[in-house]
């Protein structure tokens, strides 16, 4: 009988080996889902090994570029040139213009008595690879937990919001983008103070959810963070309503929205090491539904 | 010893290449998948129960780097090795526009079981991923089918020169100890 067995399952090993891998497959799915710290360590330990390789390359990559675009492009570095002139006056013009505004704001903390908010710190870190699949938009950095880099920071450039940290390793990190599909983020229209949820759609854009009907919202309006996910301070740059769509039934308008940065050009980005003391605590009855995003 | 540490060091390899020279691309969407193109070729190199763990590997290693939270593509990527393997068979695979086509039908569907995954496990189901099969998924895998016998050619010629034996590659058929 127990040879017979062994007939059986060599002649069906094969099949056997084929179910075994799926349900590895999908047990490491589950264990994902439950964030267990063994597949966590060994998710770090791989990214550690391929991540200066990366590094390497994406280094090699950027010099020759730089070396094209220097040399190879300085037909138009006159016309570029001019532009870039251009294109400084009216920032030194709009410089002025911010500290005016700079100080009015900062007589009228005093007058108001308001506490001045604590600046947060923050960590620069190099973008050294992108997501290797079209389906998911995430970039590695090169700072890890060695750097204090924890799961959930929020991701910054001087643009406006990137992102927050997926994944660590010691010394990289994997950041989720805005435009991811799992990416969701607590906002309000500058405008109008008119709460929404920012979540991906992939292709550098997002659209606007949880956005009431009632809310005027208007093509060209600025979305800011609302501070109230915890992650991001509040009043960082998420991007500008491109398109609002109020046809249909329902109590929500549908916005999209592209972000402030583009997500295919990253090279530097920050990341905000400590949460702001004033920031409360997420809000409770909008991320409910979306707990396995945050 | 070689034949496991070689493609796996090939595997790292073009996962890196992805991420950053194939990344460094204008135009993101024409990015072909050449771990796919790989694991495919696995299929034509390897047996089925060693190239299924080869293919397991490729799957986690873009798991690890994308935005991929739960692991899609270690699924994915042995169901793929495994249909390959089946079908190599089946189909006459030598000309350039077959392995095209091959790829092309591949890429295309690990992308829609992709996708199916991607709103299965969301606690809100995505509406606008299906609307991507026309804008992103197909030219991505017209682009990769496109690649491939570009790459299978390379795959080839470095198995030649690394396992010294001319005949393994797209050639052969299954595994020769």
């Amino acid at each position: 009988m127990r040879v017979r067995d062994f007939f059986v399952f060599r002649r069906y090993h094969l099949f056997i080996f084929i179910i075994l891998l799926l349900l590895l497959a999908l047990v490491l799915m589950s264990l994902r889902a439950k964030q267990r710290k063994g597949v966590e360590f060994f998710d770090a330990l791989l990214m550690e090994v391929c991540s200066p390789l990366q590094k390497a390359s994406t280094f090699v990559i950027k010099t020759i570029q730089g070396t094209f675009h220097r040399y190879v492009f300085l037909v138009n570095l006159e016309k570029e040139n001019r532009m870039l002139k251009q294109k400084v006056a009216e920032l030194q013009g709009e410089t002025h213009q911010m500290k005016e505004m700079q100080l009015a704001n900062e007589r009228l903390k005093q007058l108001l008595q308001f506490r001045e908010k604590n600046s947060s710190s923050m960590i620069g870190a190099e973008v050294i690879g992108q997501d290797p699949s079209s389906w998911f938009k995430s970039v590695t950095v090169d700072k890890g937990e060695r750097d204090g880099v924890k799961k959930g920071m929020a991701v910054i450039s001087p643009a406006g919001v990137i992102g927050q940290v997926l994944k660590t390793a010691p010394h990289y990190a994997t950041v989720l983008l805005i435009t991811d599909y799992n990416s969701a983020v607590d906002s309000i229209v500058q405008r109008t103070r008119a709460k929404a949820i920012v979540e991906g759609k992939g292709e550098n854009r997002c659209q606007l959810k949880y956005l009431l009907r009632t809310e005027e919202v208007a093509v060209g309006d600025a979305v800011v963070t609302s501070g109230l996910g915890g992650n991001f301070p509040k009043g960082l740059m998420v991007g500008e309503v491109k398109k609002v769509d109020k046809k249909g039934h329902g109590v929500f308008q549908y916005a999209e929205l592209v972000p402030s940065v583009d997500m295919t050009e990253l090279e530097e980005v920050f990341v905000i090491m400590e949460p702001l003391p004033s920031s409360p605590p997420p809000e409770g009855k909008v991320k409910k539904g979306k707990k396995s995003k945050k | 010893m070689k034949r496991v540490i070689l493609p796996l060091l090939a595997g790292i390899l073009f996962l890196i290449l992805q991420t950053t020279l194939f990344s460094s691309f204008p135009v993101q969407r024409i990015r072909p998948d050449i771990l796919l193109i790989f694991t495919l070729y696995l299929a034509f190199l390897f047996p089925p129960i060693f190239g299924g763990i080869l293919a397991f590997f490729m799957g986690y290693l873009m798991d690890l780097f994308s935005g991929n939270t739960l692991g899609f593509y270690a699924f994915s990527r042995p169901l793929v090795f495994l249909a390959a393997q089946f079908f190599k068979e089946r189909f006459y695979l030598e000309g350039f526009s077959f392995q095209s086509l091959f790829a092309f039908i591949f890429s295309l569907l690990e992308g829609i079981l992709i996708s199916i995954l991607m709103n299965a496990v969301q606690p809100i189901p995505l509406g606008n991923v299906y609307p991507l099969f026309f804008t992103f998924l197909l030219p991505q895998s017209f682009i990769t089918g496109l690649a491939t016998p570009l790459l299978f050619f390379v795959f080839q010629k470095g198995s030649s020169l690394l396992f010294r034996e001319p005949e393994q590659g797209i050639k052969e058929r299954g595994y020769r100890p």
